[in-house]
């Protein structure tokens, strides 16, 4: 804002000083325009948040409203008997504790194998560390659908389908890689004097591990177990895969039986998508400061 | 111990092994190495090696038997592969425009000093957290051709059909697959450009002021060249992404109407349990992991031209 003024306040006495009618036209614009930012940031917001607004609306405003036509944009009232029956009626409140013990075996599997692979990248010299970066880098840029009927008749074979543990493993494998990238610019952000003063004082390589890098890394180590999470509560293509057996359905697996069945109403549908997605928002919510400053500080060196 | 624990090996440092040439190796990182390289490689080398010998099998009833390229010649005669692959063009193409403009229109907004940025920031950031399915699911419901709210707001437009058919209309499908892949996606984008916006000087725009350049003059010569590195990396990243989205797409349109919307993955999906022609699916898979290769590569050659700009080092861990 200040450069706007100065200019015309530092231009030499060519003209004489701005006049009072232009100063305050000047401050006129100024104001039009900070209030043309702030609608326009408004309106951003409003678009951007519109489908979660519209998911919450339609779960909490009294059924009959969410099948009229048209449909309005503000509730006549709130009501919670929409989530009452959806957990009175199936079997969401084990569909998400399936989940739940899923994503917690992915994300204490991830942490496990992250660790080693992250120091391995970050301060670690040894021959091949190009081509384990470039394994992780694919394996985390692979699409799951490409990989996803041989790793179905890999399973079976082994007996390890309708098994939750070996799903949470599966989706560690998948989550791994993003995790040693995301610890490795935690672990490149440790100051060498720190490593040095520790090397000095006869620490050896595990311990400099475990005594100065993971302990210095907590935000990294946060952000890790976060995009595990994500990754495998997200996860709809190989749940589907492996778990024939309704007893074990995911959450994301049992809710998406909702869409074709036509028995489900429209209200039940979205309570569904709500409950399914609270966790992650506030998860994310409360964290966002980590996740973002994880996600853009560190350093990639392929 | 040195040779093995390099303190000075820290964002600046060049990569290892190379330096590290000549010298005594220590086993040490190859016994971190082995734990999770084993890993790696039996739930993901391994399937995929797999995979590509499926391709070159055929099982019917029971009986598996090598059919050499006999799956490859059947997808260059089929027109669902072809269709398929030029959707997913379309569809990357299309996305990675869309991500990439959003991304830095909210960017841009983000980068005014206003009250309450933080907070902004942090909800405009939420679409990118709700999960997949709760995200089907509520644009189901917005673009449900009887109660949807979209149709509402598409009948103040004269001359259209109250009761548009989003999902089963051709074209229309593919649009709206679009909306809602990008608004789950663009917050990914407008914050990596945000960052990279913040390692613009001030000063630049201030004497482009004074020397009386324009909004859109500003934009044109300071903004975009600056964030032309960003801009790259975050293209190949799109093009990424955008292939291997499945779930929002398989969910909604399940690839339909007919293949409109049938992109590699959705193909894949749908020959392997729909069809279950597990050796055929492989066979597509194949070529899509052939064109994941290829994007790795390519994301890794642009990454490496980048990775020296200021803002943009954490992208890597951000995927």
């Amino acid at each position: 804002m200040a450069a706007e003024v100065t200019p015309v306040t530092a231009r030499p006495p060519v003209r004489s000083p701005v006049s009072p009618p232009t100063r305050r036209r000047r401050s006129l614009r100024r104001k039009a325009t900070s209030w043309l930012r702030g609608a326009i940031i408004v309106i951003v917001c409003v678009v951007a948040l519109f489908p979660v607004y519209w998911m919450v609306l339609t779960t909490f405003q009294p059924a009959q409203d969410s099948i009229t036509y048209p449909p309005d944009l503000l509730p006549h009232g709130i009501q919670f008997g929409t989530i009452t029956s959806l957990f009175a009626n199936n079997p969401i409140a084990s569909w998400l504790l399936h989940s739940l013990t899923a994503s917690a075996i992915c994300v204490a599997v991830t942490l496990i194998f992250s660790v080693p692979g992250a120091y391995l990248l970050s301060r670690l010299r040894w021959h091949g560390v190009g081509a384990f970066g470039f394994l992780l880098l694919f394996t985390q840029l692979m699409p799951g659908a490409m990989i996803v009927v041989p790793e179905l008749q890999f399973f079976r074979q082994l007996h390890w389908t309708n098994n939750l543990l070996a799903l949470g493993v599966l989706y560690a494998a998948f989550n791994v890689p993003l995790g040693c990238w995301i610890l490795k610019s935690s672990f490149d952000s440790v100051p060498s004097e720190v490593i040095d003063a520790s090397l000095v004082d006869g620490c050896g390589r595990i311990r400099v591990l475990f005594r100065v890098l993971l302990p210095l890394s907590k935000p990294g180590l946060v952000a890790v177990g976060i995009v595990a999470f994500f990754g495998s509560w997200n996860d709809y293509l190989f749940a589907a895969a492996f778990l024939t057996n309704q007893s074990l359905y995911t959450a994301g697996l049992g809710i998406s039986t909702f869409i074709t069945d036509q028995t489900i109403k429209l209200d039940q549908l979205e309570a569904a998508g709500v409950v399914f997605a609270l966790l992650p928002i506030l998860l994310y919510l409360t964290v966002q400061r980590h996740v973002v400053r994880g996600l853009t500080a560190g350093a990639i060196k392929g | 111990m040195t040779a093995v624990l390099d303190p000075a090996r820290g964002a600046a440092a060049p990569r290892a092994g190379r330096r590290g040439g000549r010298r005594r190796q220590s086993p040490f990182p190859y016994v971190l190495l082995a734990p999770i390289l084993v890993f790696e490689v039996v739930f993901v080398v391994y399937p995929i090696i797999r995979g590509i010998l499926l391709s070159f099998h055929q099982t019917s009833f029971g009986v598996t038997k090598y059919v050499g390229l006999a799956q490859y010649r059947q997808m260059w005669h089929d027109p669902v592969f072809w269709s398929s692959v030029r959707t997913t063009f379309e569809f990357t193409f299309v996305m990675t425009a869309v991500w990439i403009s959003l991304g830095l229109a909210v960017a841009m907004l983000m980068n005014w000093s206003f009250p309450g940025r933080g907070f902004v920031r942090a909800i405009l950031a939420i679409p990118w957290a709700v999960p997949d399915i709760p995200v089907v699911l509520t644009f189901l419901i917005m673009l449900d051709p009887n109660f949807g709210i979209l149709n509402r707001f598409a009948a103040f437009i004269p001359g259209v059909n109250h009761h548009i058919q989003w999902l089963s209309a051709p074209n229309l499908a593919f649009i709206a697959i679009i909306i809602m892949v990008g608004w789950k996606g663009f917050p990914f984008f407008s914050l990596i450009l945000l960052s990279s916006l913040q390692t613009i000087p001030d000063e630049l725009y201030e004497a482009a002021k004074v020397d009386g350049a324009g909004p859109v003059r500003r934009f044109r010569s300071i903004t975009l060249p600056a964030l032309r590195p960003t801009l790259g990396l975050l293209g190949v990243l799109g093009f990424i992404f955008s292939f291997q989205q499945f779930s929002l797409i398989y969910l909604s349109t399940g690839g339909g109407p007919g293949t409109d919307t049938s992109t590699l993955a959705i193909t894949i999906y749908n020959q392997a349990f729909e069809f279950f022609n597990y050796n055929y699916a492989s066979a597509i898979a194949v070529v899509g992991l052939l064109i994941a290769v290829a994007g790795t590569v390519v994301y890794i050659v642009v990454q490496r031209r980048v990775a020296s700009v200021r803002g943009l080092e954490g992208v890597n861990a951000a995927l």
